[in-house]
C-alpha cells in the first residue's frame, strides 16, 4: 500500500492514518504512553531491585559476629519480600477484597466509599466508575494512560492512587483517602473565611495547580469539591480527568507534551514547621439568607450529572481553544467564593450562569456588604478576565508575586501548620463528609438503572468485559515498597 | 522492471524499520531472574505482562484483523470440541486464545496470587519427596518431586503452562508481523513493538519456553535483531 522499494532493502514509507478511526489512533497512542511507562518502570524495579539488594550485603558484610547462616536466611528472606511484590503485581483486585465503611462521595458515573483491605485492615478510599457511560464518552484510552501518569508523580499535591481494577460494570480506583473532606463541605460549614484563610488555601492550590500544569495537565475542572483536605489540614487535588464531558479526542501531541512534562517535580523541601503565615480560622457570623440558599442548591447541583459549570472558564465554552490558564480563572471564582460566599456567577440554573460566564466583564461585581482588601479584589480581578490578560498565563510565578500573597513562604507552605486541622477519632472517621445527607440523594440515572439491574438478578452481557478493558489493572508498588508495607 | 525481479521483502524486514526501537542496552537487565527471587514467581509475572501488553497491541489493530481481511492465520489450527484440528480466521483464532490465556492467568490453581508465596511448611521438608506430586509432570528444576515455582505454590505444571501460552502468543505477534506491521508503522508504533518483541524473545531463551522449530515464522526478523545486537557491541567495544 503505502510503501515503495528503493534499494534492496530500503523503503520509503508513506504514513497515513487518516483513514484509520479516532479509536485506533487514541488506542495507538495510549498504547505507545503505556508501553513507555512499562519500560521506564521496568528499568527502576530492577534499580531498586539491586538497591535493595547491596543494602542487606553492606548490611551483613557489617555484621562481623553473625553466623553464614543466619545471613543466608536474611538473603532469603529478602528473596521472599521480593518474591511477593511479584506477585503482588500480577494479584488482580476484586471489590470483594474491600469492606465499605461508608459512601463518603457520590458523583455522576457512581460513587465514592471510605473502604477497608480485608486482607490488611488498610484503608482507602474506593471510587467506582460505570463503564459503560465511560464508554459513550469514548475517552477510555487516554484516560487510562493519564491516570495512570499522574500516579506515578508522586506529587505530593495530588491524591494517590493505588490500585485501579474492574468487573463488568465498573472502574473501580483504589485512593489515599483524605479524612478532612472537601472544600465545598468546609464552605458550607463556615460559609466565608478570612482572608488570612483564603491566603492559605489558595497559595496551595496555586502550588498544587502549578504540579499539575508541569506534569503537562490542564485539570480544566477545578472546583471546591474536588480541593479534598489531608489530614494534616493540607489540600491535595481530587483524581480528575474522569468524568469531566470536556475532553477532547487526544492526538500524539498530547501524549507527547505529557511524557516531556513528566520532569523531576520534587516535592517543596521541609523546611520545618512555621506557622507565622495563618491564623486559625476565625469565622465571620453572617446569617445572610442569600449564601444558605445557595449553599443548599450547591450540594444538590454537586451530585447531579451535569455538575455545576460555576467555576469553568469561559473559553472552554465557547470552544475557541484553551490552554492551562483556563485552571487559573477557576481558582479566581473560587477565591471569591471563598471571600463572598457564593461564587461570582451563581445562578438559579446552570443556563443563566454560562450566560454570566461568558459575559463576565458586565456580570462580575463585588457585592457592597463585603469588604475586601484591595489587594485580594486585584488578584480577583487579574485571574477573572480575558485569557489573553490572565495573571498566570505566563506560569504560577507571576501569581506567587501578586501583593496579595505578600509574605507567603512558598518553599515550606505544606509543611507549616493549616487553619483548620481535622480532629479526627480514628482513621475512619468520616465526620468530615455529609454521610447522612448522602444517604438521601438518589443515585444518578445511569448508576440506579445498574442497580436495578443488579437487584433483578438478570446477567450483563458479555461484551462489557471486551479486549479494551483486559488487564485495566494498576498497582503501586514503588510506593508501596518504600513504606515497606505489602498491602 | 527490476524491481519486479527481487522478491518482495516483508516491510518488517526492510529498512529502516527493522531497525526501529525503543530500547537501547542489554535486555538482560530486565530478563534476568533477580537475585534471591523465586524463578516461578517470576516467570508467573512475566508472562502475566507479556500477555496484557500484546493484548493492547492486539487491540490497537482490531480495526484491521477482521474476518474478511484475515479468514485464515498462517498455518496454525486449533484444536475443536472434538480435539480436531480447525482452521479459523485469525480474528477468531486470536480471540480464543486470548481468552483461553485470560483463563489460565485468572485460574488461582495455575497461577495462585492469594496465598502467602512461600509457606514454611515447604522450608521444613527440604528433601526431595513424592507426597502429592503425580508423575505426570515434568521434573524442570533437578530433582524429581522439584519443579519451577513449587516454592510459590504454583503447581507441577506451571512451567508446561507458560510454555504453551508462550507459544500461542508467539502466533499473535508472528500475525501481527506478517498481516499488520503495515499498519503498526502507519501508526508510529514499530520502535515500541520491535522492542517489546525482542523482549518477549529475550525472556523466551532466558527461562527456555519456545522451541526452535515454534520461532520459525519470525526466524528472519529474530536474527536480524540478533544481528544488529552483535553489530552494535562490537561497534562500542571498537570506540
Ligand atoms: N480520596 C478521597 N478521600 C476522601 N474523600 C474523597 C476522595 N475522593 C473523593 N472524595 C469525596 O467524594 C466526593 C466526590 O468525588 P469526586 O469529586 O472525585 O467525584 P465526582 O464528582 O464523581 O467526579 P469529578 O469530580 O471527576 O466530576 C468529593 O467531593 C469528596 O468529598
Amino acid at each position: 500500500s503505502g510503501s515503495l522499494q528503493a534499494g534492496s532493502d530500503y523503503v520509503v514509507f508513506e504514513r497515513n492514518t487518516e483513514n484509520f478511526s479516532p479509536q485506533t489512533r487514541e488506542k495507538a497512542a495510549a498504547t505507545k504512553l503505556k508501553v513507555e511507562l512499562f519500560y521506564n518502570q521496568n528499568v527502576q524495579h530492577a534499580v531498586e531491585r539491586n538497591q535493595r539488594r547491596m543494602e542487606l550485603e553492606r548490611r551483613l558484610a557489617s555484621e562481623t559476629r553473625m553466623s553464614e547462616e543466619r545471613k543466608d536466611r536474611q538473603r532469603q528472606q529478602l528473596g521472599k519480600h521480593e518474591s511477593s511484590y511479584l506477585r503482588l503485581r500480577r494479584t488482580r483486585l476484586h471489590p470483594d477484597d474491600f469492606l465499605t465503611v461508608k459512601v463518603i462521595g457520590k458523583g455522576a458515573f457512581g460513587e465514592v466509599r471510605l473502604v477497608q483491605k480485608k486482607d490488611t485492615g488498610k484503608i482507602y478510599a474506593m471510587k467506582t466508575l460505570l463503564k459503560s457511560e465511560m464508554h459513550k464518552k469514548d475517552q477510555l484510552a487516554h484516560v487510562k494512560a493519564e491516570r495512570d501518569v499522574l500516579a506515578e508523580s508522586d506529587s505530593p499535591w495530588v491524591v494517590n492512587l493505588y490500585y485501579s481494577f474492574q468487573d463488568s460494570v465498573y472502574l473501580y480506583l483504589i485512593m489515599e483517602f483524605l479524612p478532612g473532606g472537601d472544600l465545598m463541605t468546609m464552605l458550607i460549614k463556615y460559609e466565608i473565611f478570612s482572608e488570612d484563610v483564603t491566603r492559605f488555601y489558595m497559595a496551595e492550590c496555586v502550588l498544587a495547580i502549578e504540579a499539575v500544569h508541569r506534569l503537562g495537565f490542564i485539570h480544566r475542572d477545578i472546583k471546591p469539591d474536588n480541593i479534598l483536605i489531608d489530614k494534616e489540614g493540607h489540600i491535595k487535588l481530587s483524581d480528575f480527568g474522569l468524568s469531566t464531558g470536556f475532553h477532547k479526542t487526544h492526538d500524539q501531541a498530547y501524549y507527547q507534551r505529557l511524557l516531556e512534562g513528566k520532569g523531576p517535580n520534587s516535592p517543596a523541601p521541609n523546611q520545618g514547621r512555621n506557622s507565622v503565615l495563618v491564623d486559625a480560622i476565625h469565622l465571620t457570623i453572617s446569617n445572610r439568607e442569600k449564601i444558605n440558599t445557595w449553599r443548599q442548591s450547591r450540594r444538590i447541583k454537586a451530585y447531579s450529572t451535569v455538575g455545576t459549570p460555576d467555576y469553568i472558564a469561559p473559553e472552554i465554552f465557547i470552544h475557541q481553544g484553551y490552554g492551562q490558564e483556563c485552571d487559573w480563572w477557576s481558582l479566581g471564582t473560587i477565591m471569591y467564593e471563598c471571600l463572598v460566599g457564593w461564587p461570582p456567577f451563581c445562578a438559579e440554573d446552570a443556563h443563566e450562569t454560562y450566560r454570566k460566564i461568558v459575559n463576565w466583564p458586565e456580570t462580575l461585581y463585588f457585592p457592597d456588604e463585603v469588604q475586601l482588601s484591595y489587594e485580594a479584589e486585584d488578584l480577583i480581578r487579574s485571574l477573572i478576565t480575558s485569557a489573553d490578560k490572565r495573571i498566570g498565563r505566563h506560569g504560577a510565578d507571576q501569581i506567587k508575586l501578586h501583593p496579595f500573597f505578600a509574605g507567603v513562604d512558598w518553599d515550606s507552605l505544606r509543611s507549616i501548620d493549616a487553619p483548620f486541622k481535622p480532629q479526627l477519632k480514628s482513621i475512619t472517621d468520616t465526620s468530615y463528609f455529609p454521610t447522612d445527607e448522602l444517604e438521601n440523594i438518589p443515585d444518578a440515572p445511569a448508576v440506579a438503572a445498574v442497580r436495578a439491574h443488579e437487584e433483578s438478578g438478570a446477567p450483563f452481557s458479555s461484551d462489557d468485559t471486551g479486549l479494551p478493558f483486559i488487564g485495566y489493572t494498576y498497582k503501586r508498588f514503588s510506593q508501596l515498597h518504600s513504606k515497606g508495607g505489602i498491602p | 522492471t527490476s524491481a519486479g525481479k527481487q522478491t518482495m521483502r516483508p516491510l518488517m524486514l526492510c529498512q529502516p524499520f527493522v531497525k526501529a526501537s525503543l530500547l537501547k542496552g542489554s535486555f538482560k537487565t530486565i530478563v534476568v531472574l533477580p537475585k534471591y527471587v523465586d524463578e516461578g514467581e517470576w516467570i508467573a509475572l512475566n508472562v502475566f505482562e507479556f500477555f496484557d501488553y500484546l493484548n493492547r497491541f492486539y487491540g490497537v489493530m482490531t480495526e484491521f484483523c477482521t474476518l474478511r481481511n484475515c479468514p485464515s492465520i498462517l498455518d496454525y489450527s486449533w484444536l475443536d470440541a472434538n480435539r480436531q484440528p480447525t482452521r479459523l480466521p485469525a480474528p477468531t483464532y486470536i480471540e480464543y486464545v486470548m481468552t483461553w490465556i485470560n483463563n489460565r492467568l485468572n485460574d488461582e490453581i495455575v497461577f495462585p496470587t492469594k496465598a502467602a508465596p512461600t509457606t514454611t511448611a515447604s522450608l521444613i521438608t527440604p528433601s526431595a519427596h513424592s507426597a502429592n506430586n503425580s508423575g505426570a509432570s515434568t521434573p524442570v528444576a533437578g530433582q524429581p518431586g522439584d519443579w519451577i515455582g513449587k516454592e510459590g505454590g504454583f503447581p507441577p505444571s506451571f512451567f508446561q503452562t507458560c510454555k504453551a501460552i508462550y507459544k500461542q502468543m508467539f502466533r499473535v505477534f508472528a500475525h501481527i508481523y506478517h498481516t499488520h506491521f503495515d499498519k503498526i508503522v502507519h501508526l508510529s508504533l514499530e520502535a515500541h513493538w520491535n522492542s517489546f518483541f525482542a523482549h518477549f524473545i529475550h525472556f523466551a531463551r532466558e527461562f527456555e519456553l519456545l522451541e526452535k522449530r515454534d520461532m520459525e515464522p519470525l526466524k528472519e526478523l529474530i536474527d536480524a535483531f540478533d544481528a544488529q545486537i552483535a553489530a552494535n557491541s562490537s561497534t562500542n567495544k571498537a570506540t
